[in-house]
C-alpha cells in the first residue's frame, strides 16, 4: 500500500512538470497534499472511485496547465489584462468543444498531423517500454539496491574469479555485508531416465539463496551445514521450469533421487517460477557448492567461483571494497604463494546485469526522441501555415471581444487536443512496435521479454509526452498569434505569410539538421557493422557443426579414462558418413567458453604477479587446426604420440610468438601456463577471435587433450564439401552414445550461427537506428515539401510578375531551388555540427570506424541533400508553370 | 494602484465560492476545496490544478493574499502542517464579493418579481 502510494505520488509530481517552474515552486507541495487527501478518500470507497479520481486528476492538470502558462507569459505584456479568471472548467469545456470542431473542419490537416505525431509518440512509447523494463524498474530481488557482485583482482587484472577459500574468509571477517554467498554455474549430466539429459546447474552455498532471496515454492532451502565443503549433503533444489519440462511437474518430486554427474541427489525443494537467481538466469537445478566437480576447484589458488553479497544498509560500494581489500591484504601475508598482489572489486549486481544493455538502449531512445522532435517541428510548421490562413477567423473573434490570451489559449488547447489525438492513435503503433522490437532483441535483453509490454507506466509516459508535445509545438504559434496585431494582419493578409516565413524555415532547418544527425548515427553504425562482419575470425566457419558434452567425474575419475574416451569419440566422429574431419576442443570459438592463464616464459626475469602476459589456453585433440582450417605457420600439429609421460608440448598463435620472440623462431622455447609444467612450443598457428569478433587480438596457446585431460569438451565436425553441417547432429549424438550410452551431448550449433549471433546485437541496433533515421528523413522531406509548396502559393504574384517580365521556366525553377538550397545548406551545416557533438555518444558502440568518420558524414550529407532537393522539385516545377494572368488576378 | 472592484465582475462560480469560503477566516487550499464541496453539497468539485490555478490568479489580482506564517502555528483546529499556506481575503476582495452578491441579489429580486423563484413556476 505504502509503495503504491509513493509511486502514484511520484507520477503526480512528474505530471506537475507541465506547469511553469515558478508555479510549481509555489504550489506543487500543496497540490500533491491535496491529491493525496482525495486519493485516501477514494481508496476507502473502492477501485472504481480510485480510477475515476485518477482520470479527474489527469484532466484537471492537463486542462489547467495551459492557462497557467499563458498567464505567466502574457503577464508582463498586458498588466491591465490581469482580471480574475472565468471559471477554468467552463472555459476549457468551451475551448475543447471549439478545438474539436476546428480540427474536424480540416480533416486532412488533422489526420496528417495526428499520424505524424502518432509515429513519434508511438516509437517513443515502444522504446520507453523496453527502457523502463530494463533500465528503470528495479531488479526483482528483495533489497536489489544493496546486492553486489564481488570479483577477484590480480595485479592490474580486474574482473577475475574468486577463490572459494578467500570467499569463506571474506564472509567470516567482513564488516560491511549482511550476507555473502557463492555460486559456480556448470551443467550437470542427468542420467537414469530414457535418454541422458543435461541440466543447467548452479553449485551454491546456502547463503547464496538468502542473498538472492530465492523463493521456495515447495520443500525447503539448503542449510549452511549442508553446503559447507566438509559437510556437504547430496541434496538438490529444482526450478519450477525444470520441474515441469524435465519431470512433467511430478507432484511427488520432493524426496525423489536424481542421478547428476553419476552421484545421487535427493530433491528437497522446488523454487517458485522465474527465480532468475544466477546472474539473471534461472538454473535448472542447484546443488551444494561442495559438489563442484573439479579436483582443485575450491582450492585457494583456483579463482573459479562467483561471489554475490547483500551490503548492510547505507554501505557504499567503495566502503565494501576497502573492507574486503583489507582482509585480502591479511590473506596475502598468510598465503603469499597464492594471494600476493590480489584484491577485491565490488560492483552493483544491477549494473553487472543491465550495464551492457545501457548504451544500445540509450542510442535507440535518443534516436526516437529525435524523431519526435522532428515530428513536433513538422506539426508546428503545419500549424503556422494554418495560423496564417486562420487570420480572418481569429481577427473576427478578436473583434468580438476575445482577449489575446483567450485566443492563444484556444490555439494551445487545439494543439494539445491534436497531440492527445495523436497519442491515442500511437497506442496501437506502440503495441505493434514493442512486439516487433522485443521479437528482434528480446533474447539479448537482461530481463524476461514477456514482462515487456504496454502497461500503465508506458501509457502514463505516452500521455505525458503527448501533452508535452502539444505544448512544444503549440506554444510557438500560440504566442505568435497572441502577440501579433490581428487587425494589422487582417488588413495585409499576405504580410502574415511572410512574417511566418522565417520561423517556418527555421523549423525546416531543425528537422533537416536532426535528420542528418540520425542519418549520421545510422551511417556510423552501418560502417561499424560492415567492419565487424569483415573481421577475419581466423578460421573457416562454413559447414562446421559444434556441440558440447561433459563427462561425469565419478565415472571418469582418472586422466587415462578421459583420454581413452576422447580418443574413441574422435575416431567414431571421423568415421561418420558426410564428415570430412572432426576434433575435440575444450572451448570452441564464440561459444562463450574459454579460460585465461598468466604465462611464464623460460629464461626471462620474473615479473610482478598480475603483469604476466595473459594466454587464452585451449585444449584440443590432433586435427583441430585442420578441421577449423586455422593455418599452421610453423612446426607441427599434435599427434597421437603426445600423451601423458611424453614431452609436454604446446602450440601458440602468431600474436604471442611475435610479441614474445620478435625476429626469432618460437619453436623449441618453453613456457608455463598457470601450473608447474614447462611446455615446449612445437607449432605456431594463425590468430583467431575467441570470445567476440571485436576483441583485441588475444595471445593464444593450445595444449593436447591427452596431456591435460579435462571432463568438459566441445565437438567440432566439418561436413564434406557443401554438406549441411546441422544435418549431422543426429549421427554425431549417436556416435557419442556408441562410446558411452549415458553421455548427454548438447548445444548443437553451426559455427556460422555462432558467427552470426556475435554480430546480432550490433545488427539490431543498426537496423533500428537506420529505421528511425529513415522515418526522420521522410518526415523532414514532407516538411520541406510542405513549406516550399506553401511559400510558392504565397509568392504566386511575385512569380507571375517575374514571368510576365520575361523570366522563363528554368529561371523560376532555379530561383525556387536556390531558395531551397539556402535552407538545406544551413541545415546541413547545423546538422554536421550536431552530429559531431553527438557522435561521442556512439563511441563505445562503434568498431573499426571513428565517431568522426569523414566518408560517412559526406555520404549522409549527400543523401539528405538529394532527398530534400527531390522534395523541392514538385513545388519548383509548379512555380515555373504559373500563368502570369491568373497569378496577377488572384487576390 | 487602486482598482475599481466593479471591473472584476461578474465572478466565475469557482472564484465566487473561494471568496465565500474565505469570508469567515483564513484557510489552506485543501480546506477551501472541502468547504466548497460541503456547502454546495458536492455540486462544485475542483481538482488541485483548478484550485491553485485560480488561487494564483486571485493572488495576482489581489482579491486574496497569503496569511502571515506566525498565525498558522496557533491554529489548533486545522491539521497543523506548518508548511501549508493559508489564504485570506483582502479588503479589496471583500468589496468585490459584496458587489457581486449585490448583483446576484438584484438578479434574484428580479426573478422574484417575475414569480420565477419560490414555487412561482406552478
Amino acid at each position: 500500500m505504502r509503495m503504491r502510494r509513493s509511486f502514484s505520488e511520484r507520477v503526480y509530481r512528474t505530471a506537475l512538470l507541465i506547469f511553469p517552474p515558478s508555479f510549481r515552486a509555489r504550489f506543487a507541495d500543496e497540490m500533491i497534499e491535496f491529491a493525496r487527501e482525495r486519493a485516501e478518500l477514494a481508496r476507502n470507497r473502492g477501485v472504481f472511485d480510485v480510477a475515476r479520481l485518477a482520470a479527474r486528476l489527469v484532466f484537471d492538470l492537463a486542462l489547467t496547465a495551459p492557462g497557467v502558462w499563458l498567464a505567466l507569459v502574457t503577464h508582463r505584456e498586458t498588466p491591465d489584462d490581469n482580471d480574475l479568471p472565468r471559471d477554468n472548467m467552463d472555459i476549457l469545456a468551451q475551448d475543447l468543444r471549439f478545438a474539436v470542431r476546428a480540427l474536424a473542419r480540416r480533416p486532412a490537416f488533422t489526420i496528417v498531423a495526428a499520424l505524424t505525431l502518432a509515429l513519434g509518440i508511438g516509437a517513443n512509447s515502444a522504446i520507453f517500454s523496453i527502457v523502463d523494463a530494463v533500465l528503470i524498474r528495479p531488479l526483482s530481488f528483495p533489497h536489489a539496491d544493496r546486492l553486489v557482485v564481488v570479483n577477484g583482482v590480480q595485479g592490474t587484472q580486474l574482473g577475475q574469479g574468486v577463490s572459494y577459500a578467500d570467499y569463506v574468509d571474506w564472509r567470516r571477517l567482513n564488516r560491511t555485508f549482511d550476507e555473502m554467498g557463492t555460486l559456480r554455474g556448470q551443467s550437470l549430466n542427468l542420467t537414469g531416465g530414457d535418454a541422458p539429459d543435461r541440466l543447467i546447474g548452479s553449485f551454491v552455498s546456502a547463503s547464496f539463496l538468502r542473498v538472492m532471496g530465492a523463493k521456495i515454492a515447495q520443500g525447503r532451502a539448503f542449510t549452511d551445514v549442508e553446503t559447507e565443503v566438509a559437510t556437504s549433503a547430496p541434496l538438490a533444489i529444482l526450478s519450477t521450469e525444470a520441474w515441469t519440462t524435465h519431470f512433467g511437474g511430478d507432484p511427488a518430486m520432493l524426496g525423489k533421487t536424481l542421478v547428476l554427474n553419476g552421484t545421487s541427489f535427493t530433491v528437497v525443494g522446488i523454487m517458485a517460477p522465474k527465480q532468475a537467481v544466477a546472474y539473471n538466469s534461472v538454473p535448472d537445478v542447484m546443488v551444494p557448492i561442495g559438489y563442484y566437480p573439479n579436483a582443485n576447484g575450491l582450492a585457494r589458488g583456483t579463482r573459479g567461483v562467483s561471489v554475490v553479497g547483500r551490503l548492510k544498509p547505507g554501505v557504499t560500494l567503495d566502503a565494501a571494497r576497502r573492507d574486503l581489500g583489507a582482509i585480502e591484504k591479511q590473506l596475502a601475508e598468510s598465503y603469499p604463494t597464492t594471494n600476493a598482489g590480489t584484491d577485491a572489486e565490488v560492483l552493483s549486481l544491477r549494473e553487472t546485469i543491465i550495464g551492457p544493455s545501457r548504451a544500445p538502449l540509450m542510442i535507440l531512445l535518443t534516436a526516437v526522441g529525435v524523431v519526435l522532435l522532428i515530428a513536433c517541428a513538422n506539426v508546428a510548421n503545419l500549424q503556422l501555415a494554418r495560423g496564417a490562413s486562420r487570420v480572418r477567423e481569429l481577427s473576427v473573434r478578436a473583434a468580438l471581444g476575445a482577449g489575446r490570451r483567450r485566443i492563444a489559449q484556444q490555439l494551445l488547447t487545439e494543439s494539445i487536443v491534436l497531440a492527445l489525438f495523436g497519442g491515442v492513435l500511437s497506442i496501437g503503433l506502440a503495441i505493434g512496435m514493442t512486439k516487433g522490437v522485443v521479437a528482434l532483441i528480446g533474447t539479448q535483453l537482461p530481463v524476461d521479454p514477456t514482462t515487456i509490454g504496454i502497461d500503465g507506466r508506458v501509457l502514463a509516459f505516452a500521455l505525458g509526452i503527448s501533452i508535452l508535445t502539444g505544448i512544444l509545438f503549440g506554444l510557438p504559434p500560440a504566442l505568435k498569434s497572441s502577440r501579433a496585431d490581428l487587425a494589422d494582419m487582417l488588413r495585409t493578409r499576405i504580410g502574415a505569410g511572410i512574417g511566418h516565413r522565417v520561423t517556418r524555415n527555421a523549423l525546416v532547418i531543425v528537422q533537416l539538421a536532426l535528420s542528418l544527425t540520425l542519418l549520421a548515427a545510422a551511417g556510423l553504425l552501418t560502417r561499424s557493422l560492415i567492419a565487424l562482419q569483415n573481421v577475419k575470425p581466423g578460421f573457416d566457419g562454413d559447414h562446421l557443426l559444434t556441440a558440447q558434452f561433459r563427462l561425469p567425474p565419478a565415472k571418469y575419475d582418472t586422466p587415462d579414462k578421459i583420454a581413452t574416451m576422447f580418443e574413441r569419440a574422435t575416431a567414431e566422429l571421423r568415421s561418420l558418413p558426410g564428415v570430412e574431419s572432426a576434433a575435440l576442443v575444450r572451448a570452441s570459438p564464440l561459444s562463450g567458453n574459454g579460460e585465461t592463464y598468466p604465462a611464464t616464459i623460460e629464461g626471462r626475469p620474473p615479473v610482478k604477479p598480475g603483469d604476466e602476459p595473459q594466454l587464452q589456453v585451449n585444449t584440443t585433440t590432433p586435427g583441430y587446426f585442420a578441421t577449423m582450417r586455422i593455418p599452421l605457420l610453423a612446426g607441427r600439429d599434435f599427434t597421437a604420440a603426445d600423451r601423458i609421460g611424453t614431452l609436454p608440448v604446446v602450440v601458440v598463435n602468431r600474436a604471442f610468438a611475435d610479441a614474445t620472440w620478435p625476429n626469432q623462431s618460437a619453436l623449441g622455447k618453453r613456457i608455463r601456463m598457470g601450473d608447474s609444467t614447462w611446455r615446449t612450443i612445437v607449432g605456431v598457428t594463425g590468430d583467431t577471435r575467441h570470445f567476440s569478433l571485436n576483441e583485441h587480438q588475444l595471445l593464444q596457446a593450445y595444449v593436447p587433450h591427452a596431456q591435460r585431460p579435462q571432463i568438459f569438451t566441445s565437438v567440432v565436425v566439418r561436413a564434406n564439401g557443401d554438406g549441411d553441417a546441422l544435418a549431422l547432429a543426429r549421427s554425431v549424438r549417436e556416435a557419442i552414445w556408441r562410446v558411452d550410452r549415458d553421455q548427454p551431448i548438447w548445444r548443437f550449433r553451426t559455427m556460422s550461427a555462432d558467427l552470426a549471433a556475435s554480430v546480432a546485437s550490433s545488427q539490431t541496433t543498426m537496423w533500428l537506428t537506420g529505421l528511425f533515421a529513415l522515418v526522420a528523413l521522410i518526415v523532414a522531406s514532407v516538411g520541406i515539401y510542405g513549406v516550399l509548396s506553401y511559400t510558392m502559393t504565397q509568392r504566386t504574384q511575385e512569380v507571375g510578375i517575374r514571368i510576365a517580365l520575361g523570366a522563363d521556366a528554368r529561371q523560376v525553377r532555379r530561383m525556387v531551388i536556390a531558395d531551397a538550397l539556402r535552407v538545406i545548406g544551413v541545415a546541413v551545416a547545423a546538422g554536421l555540427v550536431a552530429s559531431f557533438a553527438a557522435a561521442g555518444l556512439l563511441r563505445n558502440s562503434l568498431y573499426g570506424v571513428g565517431p568522426h568518420d569523414m566518408p560517412t558524414f559526406a555520404a549522409v550529407t549527400l543523401v539528405l541533400s538529394g532527398v530534400a532537393l527531390a522534395a523541392c522539385y514538385i513545388p519548383a516545377r509548379r512555380a515555373s508553370r504559373v500563368d502570369p494572368m491568373v497569378a496577377l488576378r488572384s487576390d | 494602484m487602486a482598482r475599481d472592484p466593479q471591473s472584476q465582475l461578474p465572478l466565475t462560480p469557482v472564484v465566487l465560492h473561494i471568496l465565500l469560503a474565505l469570508s469567515d477566516g483564513e484557510r489552506h487550499g485543501y480546506a477551501i476545496a472541502q468547504e466548497i464541496e460541503e456547502t454546495t453539497r458536492g455540486q462544485v468539485r475542483m481538482g488541485p490544478g483548478t484550485l491553485y490555478g485560480s488561487i494564483q490568479r486571485m493572488l495576482a489580482s489581489a482579491v486574496i493574499e497569503e496569511a502571515p506564517a506566525r498565525r498558522r502555528a496557533t491554529d489548533a483546529n486545522e491539521n497543523d502542517d506548518a508548511r501549508r499556506r493559508y489564504y485570506r481575503m483582502t479588503a479589496f476582495g471583500r468589496r468585490v464579493l459584496e458587489l457581486e452578491l449585490d448583483r446576484l441579489n438584484a438578479v434574484v429580486q428580479l426573478a422574484r418579481q417575475k414569480h420565477l423563484v419560490g414555487g412561482a413556476r406552478a
